[in-house]
């Protein structure tokens, strides 16, 4: 018995003597999804294909193989991952490069908890100037650069044109838009009568997003001043108690679908149950892949356009982008030029990425006239010159955005009258804000 | 000699008093320093005495969070230690059948919070859902259960109670058990009826293993944040979120770790309260 036990020891102990690995290590921390399933290591997606996640997926895998020096550990996180980063940070355990929205950075930032990256990126090659002005603006604070931008993206108006078609909402083979609220309202009810169908499929259960940035887009195109001061918001304003009201009235007129979160929402579309999905640039691929497969609803039957003038004598559109931050953290030489080598090739593949159907960050790309003739480029190109974020002095704009989202839902659906909703919002988000610390 | 011997004994408790005060009172003291500061994840903590628990009571998001969950325990526990009674009425015997259903009841308890939401979402949501196909089946127009501000808690209360049910019964089973034969043999000799037997000999037997359920499960109950977090994320207009979903966001989303230090320390006094009130009322009881 003992001799057993004595062998198991020894089993164990010798099971713990691995070979050190003398690369050195860097662990980079991402959004987007888990689609190992259908993405074989160092192989192609068998789905999919241009998926933010089958991209990213196949892209790590790339540097992976082309740089065996360098090893490298991915740690997938479900949107949008702040949670596990600041858990990561205070107990002193940060990777090494993670995804972090634009808007989200001063954040971190502000706390000292972002490495200053300019002058690593100019030592790898990658120079600030190449960064689209837009993405330049949202990485840099105080003069300096805090994360490498890899897209720019905004929510759009992602359109079904065969129920477009059926709506007699198409003419030329271009989709009919409105102008302003009423015509929306006219088409939208137009377009049930014809299909028996919502206009509108929207993700409207456990929504954190959508609807803040809705709001935004139709403030910033009547040039409103969202955010008088950095720590105050200012939205219980009659041009915002008019939009609300007009997501109100599609609510109240059974011109969206009801009752569906974010994937039922894009199933929804993907199965045709609706005109006019409104959600991000990330889509895009994923319904291109879709209006490619013979018998889908979607077949020779997909646009995607920015969001109409509806309001205010501007192009509306609410931008923010991912970008790749290094969190503060004691990293050897090794291991920063490593990170630095991934950064580079990330930054050399943004045109791969923007596959998904994201805008460039980079101004090459956005320049390059083969990148523009890319499917629906030329709809949505000129958002990068005229698309807006708010302002970078703003701190918890994804705190702000959930509460604010919170609050437009109730006054959507009717659980609360409009201006107490945005008199809500105000209170919780202006209560956050004079508290920071 | 007896001082010596009682000093003896401290040794044998200091092991556990040591992880005691290093992991729970450290850090409730710590919890409650922290309440009096405003202060974020990443430090810059500002000594502020009592503005956070006054911040707290103007705020409506978290008087909603402290009705809903208060809500939610007075609905909660009654159903779970009723029903978790009754199946423990109904399988305390031998037998194969009943040792089946025991460890098919317990079966739920033993799932993830993560898989046991992933299920009922299936059975609940609106866009084809079990019950909603069920409901179309019939020509009814399906429920929204987890959108509706009205059905969204009873729905968490039904969820929970199905998956809580098995460690009440199994504590109920236990303490049934410990019920001697004879007193059953006596009430049968006097021709007690089946209700007399419950009323006079289990209830009473049962009294003190139903105190602690009780208090058990209000406890833990004020603590729901799992179902909400992952099936409702606290809405519709925050008619699920419980407070602890309310610490969560506020110490999380918001990086506001003093004001979600203090809403702690309100809910751990009422959990304090609540698990108390059994035991004095039974104190209370045995006077009078």
């Amino acid at each position: 018995m003992r001799a057993w036990a004595a062998l198991l020891c020894a089993l164990v102990a010798l099971g713990g003597c691995e070979k050190p690995d003398p690369r050195p290590s860097i662990t980079v921390q991402r959004i987007f999804g888990d689609c190992r399933a259908h993405v074989p290591k160092f192989g192609k997606a068998t789905l999919n294909p241009n998926g933010e996640c089958e991209i990213i997926t196949e892209l790590l895998d790339r540097f992976e193989a082309e740089n065996p020096d360098i090893r490298l550990n991915i740690n997938t996180v479900a949107w949008p991952g702040y949670n596990q980063l600041s858990a990561q940070l205070a107990a002193d355990d940060a990777p090494d490069l993670v995804t972090m929205h634009m808007a989200v950075i001063p954040d971190y930032q502000t706390h000292g908890l972002l490495m200053p990256m300019g002058q690593g990126l100019a030592k790898a090659g990658v120079a600030p100037d190449a960064f689209t002005p837009a993405a330049r603006r949202a990485v840099t604070i105080n003069n300096e650069v805090y994360g490498l931008p890899f897209d720019t993206w905004t929510q759009l108006f992602h359109i079904n044109m065969n129920l477009f078609g059926q709506a007699g909402l198409v003419r030329n083979g271009e989709p009919i838009l409105p102008r302003n609220a009423q015509e929306l309202l006219t088409q939208a009810r137009q377009f049930h009568k014809a299909t028996g169908k919502p206009y509108f499929v929207q993700s409207i259960v456990n929504e954190k997003a959508a609807y803040a940035r809705n709001l935004y887009t139709y403030l910033l195109a009547q040039n409103e001043i969202v955010f008088p001061e950095p720590n105050r918001i200012r939205v219980n304003t009659s041009k915002a108690r008019e939009i609300v009201a007009l997501f109100r009235q599609i609510y109240a007129e059974d011109l969206t679908t009801r009752d569906q979160d974010y994937a039922a929402a894009t199933t929804a579309f993907i199965n045709g149950e609706g005109g006019v999905y409104i959600v991000g640039t990330w889509m895009i691929g994923t319904f291109d892949t879709e209006a490619a497969l013979a018998g889908r609803p979607l077949y020779h039957g997909y646009r995607v356009k920015p969001y109409p003038r509806l309001f205010g004598q501007v192009d509306p559109a609410f931008v923010d982008g991912h970008a790749w931050v290094m969190p503060r953290k004691k990293r050897t030489p090794a291991q920063e030029a490593a990170t630095y080598r991934l950064l580079k090739f990330l930054s050399q593949h943004e045109a791969e990425w923007t596959r998904s159907g994201h805008l460039s960050s980079m101004q090459a790309v956005a320049d390059d006239p083969k990148w523009r003739a890319g499917p629906h480029r030329r709809d949505l190109v000129a958002i990068t010159n005229y698309g807006q974020g708010l302002p970078t002095d703003v701190q918890r704009q994804f705190a702000i955005q959930e509460m604010l989202s919170d609050e437009l839902a109730a006054a959507i659906t009717g659980l609360k009258p409009i201006d107490e909703a945005l008199g809500d919002a105000e209170t919780r988000i202006n209560d956050m804000l004079a508290n920071l610390s | 000699m007896t001082e010596r011997r009682g000093w003896t004994h401290l040794l044998f408790v200091l092991p556990f008093l040591a992880v005691y005060l290093w992991l729970l009172v450290y850090p409730l003291l710590t919890g409650v320093s922290l309440s009096l500061h405003r202060a974020n994840l990443f430090g810059g903590a500002t000594f502020i005495g009592l503005e956070n628990y006054t911040r707290l009571f103007r705020d409506a998001t978290f008087r909603q969070a402290l009705g809903n969950t208060v809500l939610f325990v007075a609905l909660c526990v009654p159903v779970l230690v009723t029903v978790a009674l009754a199946l423990a009425l109904a399988l305390n015997r031998a037998g194969r059948f009943a040792a089946a259903l025991r460890s098919i009841v317990f079966a739920s308890s033993v799932l993830s919070v993560t898989v046991m939401t992933i299920v009922w979402r299936q059975v609940l949501t609106v866009d084809g859902g079990l019950l909603s196909h069920v409901a179309q089946g019939v020509g009814a127009r399906p429920l929204a259960f987890l959108s509706d501000p009205h059905l969204v808690l009873p729905s968490l209360v039904l969820i929970t109670v199905w998956w809580s049910l098995g460690l009440p019964m199994i504590l109920f089973l236990s303490a049934l058990q410990q019920i001697p034969r004879s007193v059953y043999e006596a009430a049968a000799l006097d021709r007690a009826t089946p209700w007399s037997v419950f009323r006079h000999v289990t209830l009473p037997a049962l009294t003190p293993a139903l105190l602690l359920v009780i208090a058990y499960e209000c406890a833990l109950q004020f603590q729901l944040f799992g179902q909400p977090q992952l099936l409702t994320q606290g809405g519709p207009n925050g008619a699920s979120r419980p407070m602890v979903l309310y610490i969560y966001e506020t110490g999380f989303n918001h990086w506001d770790v003093g004001y979600a230090a203090a809403a702690s320390q309100i809910l751990f006094a009422l959990i304090l309260v609540v698990a108390l009130v059994p035991q004095l009322a039974r104190r209370l009881w045995g006077r009078a």
